[in-house]
């Protein structure tokens, strides 16, 4: 069998991974948890399997001189004319949450956030602190006991903190120490196609990455699970420096528009309305020939795709781009309801159809594309 | 004299757990009713369920017949939401029966109470789509939006208006014992009345002691279900069984009991000396801790309106400390829900057939 089958048909979107994802912790800085899932799912499927400097998953399919460690794959490929590209998909395996900053004497965790968490999503809700998952409440005070003045303003992060039950410091400190990350605790469900669950951005992204590596790509792939996105992009910075691919599609959960009384131009994408492309947002400009390949395969596929609203938001595409000597690039995402709330949606076919897309496009890039 | 009794312990967290979970807004009790008249059955002589909804578990006196009744009354409603209207999208709006902070709101996961019923939370704008300065607005109930996920043909086929919606949260288990839960407020007091009941099974007061899971406490001007409980049942003495104010960060000591600290027994208008001075004196005598709370005019429960159907009954409050009340992670610990089913059962078991409080001076 050749390095890169031509088997036609897109694997299967695996939902097993989402829900085992979504489930697992991982704020910025320490996604750990996230990249043993990920490496037990894909480690019989590539073929080499590294984690890098600061904590990205590398895996590569079908990349010449992969496994050498350190070498370079564009200069070992470009010797060789009409090779197959090499192509970078990163998904970002971080979330959004929260660090422990202070146990007060009476026991009360002080915390602060690790990426952009709108502070009215943090009243009266439930965390994971830890590695052992202490449970902890943010409560407020009673309507009861609250003054007509304070009951009109929003309860800053900074004087909220995480009740564990415990009765002093010393108590708490047995559970729980400075440092510790906390996240939302939420559980993943499914109903009808819907899927909720916490971190989809971008575990979403995480799970169609490793469901395409399930079966060999046509063309040479480096997968990349990224760290640290949601606090600056940063962990594929580094990654696509070590990867050099000669073009990218990252892979995200990103947000949705619907919400009541939405305009057209406000409640796009929706949910439900299939992968989202990107032209541009404040990161990138996505790669004009890049996005007409995807835009393509999905017309000939017949899968309904849509628009990301341009110039919002940022993904791990915009660091790539600009990694060596440029890196043409592009972002397909799954439109995801709620992101950096305690619980979101997406829809399950939403997911499939991601997976479906960029199987296809890469089969397309491997026919099409020339760097000339 | 007051004898001590032992509360089993080990069971009630469990018992917070199942029936802090158990739905049931103001008007909508049946949602809870028969599983909490299972739990009475399991150790009261009789259960009865009035036309308005109340249920009562009755435990048959020593005393000779007729006997006097001990009320002992903590609401069976949690403070929830009605779906009012469905909004193009399928996203619905809703009213709250029940006092909300709408603070604690946003991102919150609820059950709808359709048939079957279905999860949705309570939608927000990602940082992303935020127009500045949009995050410091708090979003008042009536800009609140719950989410289903659901096609809006199949929301508007199945979620009538007027459909129940509760919080969703499964019971935290926190340090210490503690348990987090939407519904302590009054479910641990219908756990305190379940525990009671349990230990005046097995030692008998002279007097019949009632039970009762009232409606609609959380709503209204009217505790209307106290009242028709205590028109119904004909006690000569009442106590209702409530969530107090647990210490924490932010509310002023004179306002809260602590967590651990065992019951708060409630002094003012709303209480008759008498029998504050007798649970006070049951407290001191089964070494049970307590707390003092000083309420003037209203307690702001089921004592109201006990205190002043049929010719007056004379009434007392007894509290069970809890933080964050009427948000989704009410904190209770189940300790202090054990010292009040001894204080209560202690305090009933001691009560003579003769006692009274009305006075014949002349």
């Amino acid at each position: 069998m050749s390095a890169n089958g031509a088997r036609g048909a897109a694997p299967a979107f695996r939902e097993d991974f989402l829900e085992s994802l979504s489930n697992a912790a991982g704020v910025s800085g320490d996604e750990h948890r996230v990249r043993e899932i990920v490496a037990a799912a894909v480690r019989d499927r590539v073929d080499t399997l590294e984690v890098d400097a600061m904590g990205s998953l590398v895996a590569r399919i079908g990349v010449e001189g992969a496994g050498v460690r350190n070498g370079n794959a564009r200069t070992n490929g470009s010797a060789r004319k009409g090779r197959l590209p090499h192509v970078m998909l990163c998904a970002h395996m971080d979330e959004v949450g929260f660090m422990i900053t202070a146990i007060e004497k009476e026991g009360r965790l002080r915390f602060r956030r690790a990426g952009g968490i709108d502070p009215r999503v943090l009243v009266g809700q439930v965390f994971r602190v830890g590695g052992a998952g202490v449970r902890g409440v943010t409560g407020i005070l009673p309507p009861h006991l609250v003054s007509h003045t304070e009951e009109d303003k929003v309860i800053a992060a900074d004087d909220l903190y995480i009740d564990i039950g415990a009765s002093s410091r010393e108590d708490a400190m047995r559970h729980v120490a400075i440092g510790d990350t906390a996240v939302f605790d939420t559980t993943y469900e499914a109903w009808g196609s819907v899927r909720k669950g916490k971190a989809f951005d971008d575990r979403a992204g995480c799970a169609v990455l490793a469901s395409l590596v399930q079966e060999r790509p046509p063309v040479p792939v480096t997968a990349v699970w990224s760290v640290q996105e949601e606090v600056g992009l940063r962990g594929a910075t580094a990654a696509a420096r070590r990867v050099a691919p000669d073009l990218a599609i990252v892979l995200e959960g990103t947000a949705s528009g619907e919400t009541p009384g939405a305009g057209p131009e406000e409640s796009a994408p929706r949910m439900g309305g299939g992968p989202t492309l990107t032209v541009h947002d404040r990161s990138l400009m996505a790669d004009a020939r890049l996005v007409d390949l995807l835009r393509r395969t999905a017309a000939e596929r017949r899968i309904p795709t849509q628009w990301k609203r341009p110039g919002i938001g940022g993904t791990d595409a915009g660091r790539i781009a600009l990694s060596g000597a440029g890196v043409p690039s592009a972002v397909v995402s799954v439109p995801c309801r709620y992101i950096h709330a305690p619980a979101a949606y997406l829809d399950v076919r939403d997911a499939r159809r991601t997976v479906e897309l960029v199987w296809h496009a890469l089969r397309a890039i491997g026919k099409e594309w020339s760097e000339s | 004299m007051p004898t001590a009794i032992d509360v089993r312990h080990g069971s009630t967290a469990d018992w917070l757990r199942h029936i802090t979970s158990l739905p049931g807004v103001p008007g909508h009790e049946h949602a809870a009713a028969p599983e909490i008249a299972r739990v009475f059955g399991q150790f009261a002589d009789r259960v009865t369920r009035d036309p308005i909804g109340n249920v009562y578990g009755w435990i048959d006196g020593t005393g000779e017949t007729p006997r006097p009744r001990a009320l002992l009354a903590a609401h069976m409603d949690r403070i929830g939401f009605l779906v009012k209207r469905i909004e193009k999208g399928g996203f619905l709006r809703v009213t709250s029966v029940g006092g909300f902070d709408p603070r604690t709101l946003p991102g919150k996961e609820v059950m709808v109470h359709s048939k079957p019923p279905m999860p949705a939370l309570f939608g927000t704008k990602p940082p992303h789509l935020q127009a500045r300065g949009e995050s410091e607005k708090v979003v008042p109930l009536h800009e609140l939006y719950l989410d289903t996920g659901r096609p809006e043909a199949e929301v508007r086929r199945r979620v009538p208006i007027g459909t129940m919606v509760t919080l969703r949260q499964p019971p935290v288990d926190l340090l210490n014992g503690r348990i987090a839960s939407p519904g302590m407020d009054d479910r641990a007091g219908v756990v305190v009345v379940i525990r009671t009941l349990e230990l005046l099974r097995d030692r008998r007061p002279e007097w019949d002691v009632v039970g009762v899971a009232t409606i609609e406490e959380e709503f209204g001007t009217v505790f209307l279900g106290a009242r028709t409980a205590t028109e119904r049942v004909d006690p000569r003495l009442g106590i209702a069984i409530d969530v107090s104010h647990g210490d924490m960060l932010g509310a002023r000591e004179a306002d809260t009991i602590p967590l651990g600290g065992g019951p708060g027994l409630t002094v003012g208008s709303n209480v008759h000396p008498r029998v504050f001075e007798g649970l006070r004196a049951t407290a001191r005598s089964l070494k049970i801790p307590y707390h003092v709370e000083a309420y003037p005019a209203s307690s702001g429960t089921d004592a109201m309106d006990i205190q002043i159907a049929r010719e007056g009954i004379p009434t007392a409050v007894l509290g069970i400390p809890c933080r964050y009340m009427h948000s989704g992670v009410e904190t209770v610990e189940p300790r202090d829900v054990d010292a009040c089913a001894r204080l209560l059962a202690g305090y009933v078991a001691g009560l003579a057939s003769d006692w009274s409080v009305t006075e014949v001076l002349k």
